[in-house]
């Protein structure tokens, strides 16, 4: 088995707080290990993937030239990215391969946006919030990823700010270096008042069947009557490794409004855990899944009820093709002074094969009685009459399942409001060919 | 000579901080029909609330004497054992719980009360089949769970049962909204005018004259802002309908 | 509180609300404290079993010794010493009684205290045949001849072993073995008695059979164990009461039921679970471990649990089913009330392996008080089950703001023609509720079982009917002091 932790010598080597700080990382994340069988958090989805590989950092600048191993009829685009550019109007930042490569020139001014390791030596603010949103102990790769602190972005929007486009954070990979891996970091506030959107969109080009790992934490803080859209499309090589895990607090009428796609990946995991920590706090979790080949995607929130008057819904769709596993675990807790408080959560599943699989496991913690909470879980196949009616008018089996598979997602993708960032995600939501 | 059964007095009282009911004065004697009307939002439902002894409301001052005794030191369900129903706008559904069920223990609580035997099984269903059957009432409607499901006719219908056999003395009918269905209103009208004797008495609460037509009241007070701004027979019923109610409001 | 003088049935000597708390003053004939091989040997010894079941136990012994006790659950209590509990008592008696005109009077009392009459002619007109054990023995089972002319079987566990030893041998341990739990484990070292049935061929049981467990002596684990065995086409329904007197220690009781169900068979499972809960707060009352599991392994062949599970300081309880036979179908049907500061831990398990098979979970968890409630479930498809079904619906009511509800369901599917429900809620009584009741002339302790008895309603109805009413009034006297 490879080591996840090594030794490298990272940017801020020489601040004494940084290094505790990823010592730290390092310690909790040895102490626990990758997650096993026995890891109820990480039941159904098993990293065995990294076990396999030894995963490395990539490398440095100067060394690429150097470490390409592709030869003369070199295809895999390290030298120059061919992966789409973010088709939307936005304001992007583009990373590749797991290192920022460009922010937008033309930020409006109460937005700032700076390198994870310059906002560090700046030193101003960003302490507060860094490393302040989760429990390293009880999250390993959230541990692994404090250990590499360095890459990723530390985003703040002044107060009452309300942003005409969305930031977009596109990261490519293209390398043809085998088993790296990118441990990225993005500390995000939205001071009081503030209206944003934030797209997250992981995309491959290259060598399709390599193999990297990518590990990142997103640190959200909703300000007061602040309210933030999070999209996410999750389109990684079918080989790679994917897992997030987004922390998010939400304050006192603020709201945190999330979709997330995801068809990549050989696993992937995108976790949520989220805590209106004040009266009035709202949020909405919305995902879809679309897979196929021997993928697992994982989707897992935890939603905190900690203040009265709290609301949270959840709707995670998801069509599971080949030998795919597709997985939904949602937790709703209600802290006992969360009175008035109301959560509902709804996962649904399409078993397209004989050999996909889907594994649930919502659950519900409530620790006082004046609330209204639900959840429903339901799975089935397509509906072989409403194929074969299709068929039978002539549509072929490929172009009856996709409009079915379009009719069963539908709901989902309707509660994005943004419409162009809705059209571009259903355009994707697609079965692989 | 009337005799008082229910007697008003300088009453007043608040939902959380706000105050709903400012000094309101009225006397209801036996056999008398008393309408109060007011624009939408003038808390006419917190009246009824308040005399129903529903949790929730602060009495802040007043006093409420029924049948000669203090109305607002008792439970609920003693108020409803002592003869007081509120025939509700939106009555509650409870999943589960069959009509029959239900009625069957409020019937024989209210029986004990007035040192009556209580009802078995059988005496119990042949009353209520046989008041049911008055109303139009489906003996299915009698096992399924109260109000789940019912329409805004079939609640109607239920509430009105539920007038006919437990035999209030005071009646509280509170149709505060204007949302009005004019034909589930003729079943509980009739239901009403059914149980009008001279020791019985009610008092109806609406935004509309047109309820006024099937249930004719003795008496019509104006309420607004928290207390009566005018009283006067069946006539000023009218007037509001064609008047409105700015009239009323103004000379406060 | 108006309805406290209306039901002066329910309170006892003490003063107190659990009126099965009195303990039976009558001479025990009781094994050394602690666990060991010599201890086991000794059981084995006194109930005069085959070489083979002693093997098994010692086997069982060396397991359970290996594992550590479960954590899992949403439970937390003081660590129990194993060390420190009698693992065998039972009332002395100089033979074995023959009849019940041998049985100690004062052990007929206490069961006719019960309401468990055991004298046949007492028994409600022949239509339900039981079997009563105390502490770690049967003391006496009724109507075993009536049930022979049909070829039925109902007899301690402890005879069966002597009297049916293949039918024993062939089906003990074949659904719960005893690597399956810590719990499974400890039972399997050192079960007691319990009851033992066998429904032959095509044979409708011609009454209800019944269980009902006493534990009496102080610092006892009670570990019983049941077997039932429905073959071919066979019909039974069984119920299980039980009850423990009031003591200021817990309790252990550490059970399995193992149900085997084969082609076409059918059986009913009831449990009205009243051990003692212990006091407002929370000293004393039992600890439940219960591993309960039924194999439908036949075609058509179906079984169904239905428990109110309302006593316990501790419960940790899920009746499962394995559907293995095509066609086969699973039921499970709960009330589960905590009051005080009581804890539950229970749900259950449908293992979907044969094809078409479905199975139903209804479960219903109501909390009060300091009481912390969890329905943990698992619905799980293999890739053979062909067209699985199941529906779960888990509704949750919170009684107070001070109680903790928790629903865990897991849902694990292989099989695309597999169609999965499954759908939660949690509510309180409202006030517009309790209000409309008040209203309409229903005191407020009434109205709150009125309105409970509707959110169960669902549950009860698949209760035989003696049953569903004594269940009706435990789970009044459960939630007593519950509200205003």
């Amino acid at each position: 088995m490879g080591e996840l932790v090594q030794k490298v010598e990272l940017m801020g080597s020489d601040l004494p707080w940084l290094e505790g700080l990823r010592e730290k990382g390092a310690v909790f994340f040895e102490r626990q290990g990758l997650p096993t069988a026995k890891t109820e958090a990480w039941k159904y989805t098993r990293p065995r993937d990294l076990l396999a590989d030894d995963f490395i950092l990539p490398p440095l600048e100067e060394e690429k030239e150097n470490a390409c191993t592709c030869g003369e009829h070199c295809t895999c685009g390290h030298h120059q990215r061919e992966g789409e550019d973010f088709p939307l109007s936005a304001y992007v930042i583009d990373f590749e391969n797991g290192a920022l490569e460009h922010i937008a020139h033309n930020l409006p001014r109460g937005v700032t946006i700076k390198p994870l390791i310059e906002a560090i030596y700046e030193d101003d603010g960003i302490r507060k919030y860094l490393n302040k949103s989760f429990d390293m102990e009880k999250n390993p790769f959230a541990a692994l990823n404090t250990a590499y602190l360095e890459q990723g972005l530390f985003i703040t929007i002044e107060k009452n700010m309300r942003l005409d486009k969305p930031l977009a954070l596109v990261h490519h990979s293209f390398s043809c270096h085998e088993n790296l891996m990118f441990h990225l970091r993005n500390v995000i506030v939205l001071e009081e008042g503030v209206k944003a959107e934030i797209v997250e969109y992981y995309n491959y080009s290259g060598n399709e069947k390599s193999r990297y790992f990518t590990n990142i934490v997103n640190e959200i803080y909703v300000g007061r009557h602040a309210e933030l859209k999070h999209y996410k499309f999750q389109d990684e090589a079918f080989k790679a490794v994917h897992i997030a895990y987004n922390a998010v607090k939400v304050k006192g009428e603020g709201r945190y409004n999330g979709f997330c796609l995801q068809r990549g990946g050989n696993l992937a995991r995108n976790e949520t855990r989220l805590s209106l920590t004040e009266e009035r706090a709202e949020a909405e979790i919305n995902a879809a899944y679309i897979m196929n080949g021997w993928a697992v995607i994982d989707t897992t929130t935890d939603v905190e009820h900690l203040a009265p008057y709290t609301k949270s819904t959840q709707l995670v769709k998801g069509v599971v093709g080949g030998q795919a596993k597709g997985v939904f675990q949602g937790k709703i807790h209600i802290a006992p002074m969360a009175i008035k408080t109301e959560g509902a959560q709804l996962h649904k599943a399409l078993l397209l094969t004989d050999e996909a699989e889907i594994d649930v496991k919502p659950e519900l913690e409530i620790y006082n009685d004046d609330v209204k909470c639900s959840h429903g879980a339901a799975s089935g196949e397509l509906d072989a009459d409403q194929l074969f009616y299709m068929r039978s008018r002539g549509i072929g089996e490929e172009e009856a399942k996709q409009i079915l598979v379009d009719a069963y997602l539908q709901d989902v993708l309707e509660k994005i409001n943004n419409q162009d960032i809705k059209d571009w995600l259903a355009a994707k939501a697609k079965l692989a060919k | 000579m009337k005799t008082p059964l229910l007697e008003i007095e300088d009453l007043c009282a608040r939902v959380a901080d706000k105050e709903i009911i400012k000094g309101f004065n009225l006397t209801i004697n036996e056999g008398e029909v008393h309408a109060i009307m007011g624009p939408n939002g003038a808390g006419k439902s917190t009246l009824s609330h308040v005399l129903c002894g529903k949790p929730g409301y602060e009495i802040t001052a007043g006093t409420v004497r029924y049948k000669g005794k203090n109305l607002l030191a008792m439970a609920p369900e003693e108020r409803a054992r002592e003869g007081i129903f509120l025939i509700m706008q939106y009555p509650v559904e409870i999943p589960g719980v069959p009509v029959t069920t239900f009625l069957k223990h409020a019937v024989n609580a209210i029986r004990q009360h007035r040192n009556e035997p209580e009802l078995d099984t059988m005496e119990f269903i042949k009353l209520l089949r046989e008041e049911g059957k008055k109303l139009g009432i489906n003996p299915d409607m009698l096992k399924r769970p109260i109000n789940v499901g019912f329409s805004g006719g079939e609640k109607k219908r239920l509430e009105a049962l539920q007038l006919a056999v437990l035999k209030p003395q005071f009646s509280i009918l509170d149709e505060a909204d204007s949302g009005l269905d004019v034909d589930a209103m003729k079943v509980v009208a009739e239901a009403i005018n059914a149980e009008r004797t001279e020791h019985n008495a009610m008092l109806v609460i609406t935004h509309y004259q047109r309820l006024l037509k099937d249930i004719v009241p003795d008496y019509v007070h104006i309420y607004a802002d928290g207390h009566i701004v005018a009283s006067g027979n069946k006539d000023l019923a009218r007037e509001v309908e064609e008047q409105g109610y700015a009239q009323f409001l103004k000379e406060k | 509180m108006t309805t406290e003088q209306e039901k002066p049935e329910i309170a006892d000597e003490s003063g107190d609300k659990y009126k099965y708390g009195f303990v039976t003053d009558i001479a025990s004939d009781t094994a050394p404290k602690g666990l060991s091989e010599d201890i086991i040997r000794l059981i084995s010894q006194k109930k005069g079993e085959p070489d083979w079941l002693l093997e098994r136990r010692l086997e069982a012994f060396r397991f359970w010794q290996k594992l550590k006790e479960p954590t899992w659950a949403k439970l937390s209590y003081d660590k129990i010493d194993y060390q420190d509990l009698y693992y065998y008592s039972a009332p002395k008696q100089k033979v074995a009684p023959k009849s019940l005109d041998e049985v100690d009077p004062e052990l007929l009392k206490t069961y006719e205290k019960l309401g468990i009459p055991l004298k046949e002619q007492e028994v409600l007109s022949g239509v339900v045949a039981v079997d009563a054990v105390f502490d770690s023995v049967s003391v006496a089972t009724t109507y075993r001849a009536k049930l022979a002319e049909k070829g039925v079987i109902f007899c301690p566990i402890s005879e069966a072993v002597k009297e049916y030893p293949e039918l024993v041998k062939k089906y003990l341990g074949s659904v719960v073995p005893y690597t399956d739990n810590f719990f499974a484990a400890l039972n399997s070292a050192v079960f007691t008695d319990g009851s033992f049935v066998y429904i032959p061929k095509g044979v409708r049981c011609p009454m209800e059979l019944s269980t009902y467990f006493r534990i009496n002596a102080q610092n006892t684990g009670q570990f019983e164990r049941t077997l039932i065995v429905a073959d071919e086409g066979s019909y039974v329904s069984y119920l299980e009461g039980c009850t423990a007197p009031q003591r200021d220690e817990n309790q252990l009781h550490a059970a399995i039921v193992e149900i085997v169900v084969l082609k076409d068979a059918e059986v009913k499972y009831s449990t009205v679970q009243n051990w003692y809960p212990g006091d407002k707060d929370g000293k004393g009352g039992v600890y439940n471990f219960v591993t309960k599991r039924a194999a439908c392994r036949g075609a058509n062949s179906k079984v169904s649990w239905t428990q109110v599970e309302t006593g316990s300081a501790i419960t940790w309880k899920y009746p499962s089913c394995i559907l293995q036979g095509d066609n086969s179908v699973g039921e499970f049907y709960s009330v589960a009330i905590t009051n005080n500061r009581q804890q539950a831990d229970t749900g259950t398990k449908m293992i979907h392996l044969g094809r078409n098979t479905s199975s139903k979970i209804i479960s219903k968890g109501i909390s009060a008080g300091r009481s912390n409630q969890t329905y943990r479930g698992l619905v799980k498809v293999s890739p053979n089950a062909a067209n699985a079904r199941n529906y779960s619906q888990c509704d949750s009511l919170l009684i107070g703001p001070d109680c903790g509800s928790h629903t865990i369901p897991y849902v694990e599917n292989r099989n695309k023609t597999a169609k999965l429900e499954h759908e939660a809620t949690t509510s309180k009584i409202s006030e517009e509720q309790l209000f409309y009741c008040q209203q309409r002339g229903i005191g407020e302790e009434e109205a709150v079982s009125l309105i409970v008895n509707g959110f169960c309603k669902e549950v009860m109805q698949h209760l035989p009917l003696e049953f569903a009413i004594e269940a009706a009034k435990l789970i009044n006297i459960s939630l007593e002091g519950s509200v205003g």
